[in-house]
């Protein structure tokens, strides 16, 4: 897939003293799933609220390169950048009660987004309104656009934001954890949501989430995120394939697998904590973690090239998994 | 058939089971708003079983199923409506609550809001003991800080305050209070859902250790089943209320029976690339507690449900209750 949507090349965020994001890069192309997938605090949200240019006060961003659709976003004035915002990129949220205007109801908030970007009359929104609730398998469209969000579980609630982001056609959706605060049983539906409508309408999305379940079974490509920067990526078969940082090694070895734990057996843990990243740290942000660590893993980290677009930024060479596992 | 009696133990236990919980009932009222009805919620409904010592009782549902009512019923923050609870052979509520912290202690989901911001770490922990009125406090500081040093926080971390520490860090603090009376049973109620995948790990790990070191006995509820396959010996699938299978961990998950556990098992998204998301087949119908349905309540969502479904109330077959274990064999 080559049609680049979105491209983010050497993307760094800063509040204060401390360093969120640093030399990200990323791109999503059109019909794909990009997944930045990471624990809290990795930066995964905080580059997708950079594409976007919504950052909480104090924080500041530069980047190489921050296109959509080959127009560079940093030069968009502010009022251009809202105009994109929930048109042609929309976004989605973990908890969609926070993000849902508790005093509206269903219908007017979907027909706010649709007549403030494309105009029109209320009653042709709530039409489209009632149309993408179908889509979206709510059943009674018609009744819920009288509702208010506290009237509707969690699971509704997160289908209506879909259909709310998806008001104007966007090109591209940023969901921000979406399924994480749903039970399993709802959070795979709303993912098998997602991929039909991606399917259907050849949505870019972008997908931010610490699960790697949910990765593995949904994105096409992934970025690995720890302490603000893309420790490892690749398309998602590859990546998995042959995890090859040592952080993702680790992640993977922490996450229970159903019918592949051992009871009395204790699971994989990373020892220590994710360190602060202040201005002007060098090399690894892993290395007081890693057991692979050695002296030079504090300087300039080489960018190993594994199979197809598999990368990842350690010390340790391509293919150094598998000689492990021989020795 | 009562309840007891088709949800008897799974082990022989030829002692005193750590928790005992016969016919146990909780209902709740709910204001319907400004003029609807007032309607009863039925949170747990006729829920019986036996848990010996040592063992690890897996509690698994979706939000709503009484999971979390079952905990607090059994932890005695809340009475039940009918039924009882035993604790070692004792009813809970012929204990004081002094003697009910020295049995049963719990560890809770959130250790942001569960620990108080404004008591250093080491009070935290040590008030179990404190409360119990009765414990010198030179004791007091060396059980204190022997539990600290037990869970792998430091003594000058037992200095400092719950917003200086971790989650994880916080959750370790909430295990040392839980343990520092020594109790025999801990019910964890979602007690890594808060935290990191990495951080999940180390809790889950340091609760195994301290199981099998102190004999403690766990409830051990969570919405991950895999954390769950990981930790317990048995499991109880909870549906609106009732616990519609409980077997060994280990047999469930081999082979789940009834076809709400085997759609919660197919939901589950496991790392392995090129498998997509499973269609689990629940369709969009949501349970309510507050209105159940009639004959099996899972029904409405059951993608094997038959006509009699709609009717029959099921009775629980090999740790089961489903209509189409009855009788003829699988569903």
């Amino acid at each position: 897939m080559s049609d680049t949507l979105l491209e983010v090349r050497n993307l760094h965020v800063e509040f204060g003293d401390t360093v969120a994001v640093r030399d990200v890069s990323f791109s999503v192309a059109r019909g794909e799933t990009h997944c930045l997938v990471g624990e809290s605090g990795c930066g995964k949200s905080v580059s997708s609220l950079a594409v976007m240019n919504l950052l909480a006060r104090g924080g500041r961003r530069s980047a190489e390169r921050l296109a959509f659709d080959g127009q560079d976003l940093p030069a968009l004035p502010e009022r251009r950048m809202a105009q994109l915002r929930g048109d042609r990129m929309a976004m989605i949220f973990q908890e969609p009660m926070t993000s849902l205007n508790p005093a509206y109801t269903i219908g007017s908030q979907m027909a706010e987004v649709y007549t403030r970007h494309r105009g029109g009359s209320r009653r042709a929104a709530l039409d489209r309104a009632a149309g993408l609730l179908a889509k979206v398998g709510i059943t009674a469209p018609g009744m819920r656009l009288g509702q208010f969000p506290h009237q509707l579980s969690g699971g509704l609630r997160q289908r209506v934001m879909i259909a709310m982001a998806l008001m104007c056609d966007p090109e591209l959706l940023i969901a921000d954890e979406p399924t994480t605060a749903l039970d399993v049983t709802v959070q795979a539906q709303i993912l098998r949501l997602l991929a039909e409508l991606q399917r259907d309408l050849g949505l870019a999305i972008l997908l931010i989430t610490h699960d790697l379940g949910v990765v593995a079974r949904i994105a096409h490509r992934v970025s690995v995120m720890y302490a603000g920067q893309v420790v490892e990526s690749g398309p998602t078969a590859a990546l998995f394939a042959d995890p090859s940082h040592p952080y993702t090694r680790g992640l993977l070895d922490c996450v229970p697998v159903p019918g592949k734990v051992r009871r009395d057996e204790p699971l994989g843990s990373i020892p220590g904590m994710v360190p602060r990243i202040r201005p002007g740290f060098q090399g690894c942000g892993f290395r007081d973690r890693c057991a692979h660590a050695a002296p030079v893993c504090a300087g300039e980290v080489p960018r190993q090239h594994g199979a197809g677009a598999h990368e990842f930024l350690c010390r340790l060479p391509p293919g150094w998994t598998a000689r492990e596992q021989a020795a | 058939m009562s309840a007891a009696a088709t949800l008897a133990p799974i082990s022989v236990a030829t002692t005193t089971p750590a928790i005992e919980v016969r016919n146990l009932r909780r209902t709740f009222h709910v204001g319907g708003g400004l003029l609807g009805q007032d309607r009863e919620v039925v949170a747990v409904d006729d829920v019986s079983f036996a848990l010996p010592t040592g063992g690890v009782l897996g509690v698994v549902g979706e939000s709503g199923c009484g999971k979390s009512t079952l905990a607090r019923v059994i932890l005695g923050l809340l009475p039940p409506t009918a039924g009882e609870v035993l604790v070692e052979g004792q009813r809970l509520s012929a204990l004081d609550r002094r003697a009910r912290a020295r049995l049963i202690q719990p560890v809770f989901q959130d250790p942001f809001s569960s620990l108080n911001p404004r008591r250093r770490i080491r009070d935290i922990v040590a008030m179990p003991l404190v409360a119990q009125g009765d414990v010198p406090a030179r004791q007091v500081r060396d059980r204190v800080q022997e539990m600290l040093a037990r869970v792998g926080l430091s003594a000058e971390q037992g200095e400092r305050f719950p917003a200086q520490l971790s989650g994880g860090q916080r959750q370790r603090v909430a295990i040392a209070r839980a343990l520092v009376l020594r109790p025999r049973i801990v019910i964890c109620d979602e007690p890594t859902s808060a935290l990191d995948v990495s951080v999940q790990a180390q809790i889950l790990n340091l609760l195994a250790e301290l199981r099998r070191e102190l004999d403690l006995t766990l409830l051990f509820i969570s919405h991950n089943l895999a954390v769950v396959e990981h930790v317990a010996s048995e499991v109880a699938v909870m549906y609106l209320g009732r616990v519609v299978e409980r077997r060994e961990a280990e047999a469930l998950f081999r082979e789940p029976r009834h076809p709400y556990t085997k759609a919660l098992l197919a939901s589950v998204l496991t790392p392995e690339p090129g498998l997509g998301v499973p269609d689990v087949g629940l369709g969009d119908t949501l349970p309510d507690p507050a209105n159940i349905p009639p004959g099996c309540r899972f029904h409405p969502r059951c993608p094997v449900a038959e006509p009699r479904c709609a009717t029959e109330t099921p009775k629980s077959v090999d740790g089961a209750e489903c209509l189409l274990l009855e009788g003829s064999g699988r569903p």
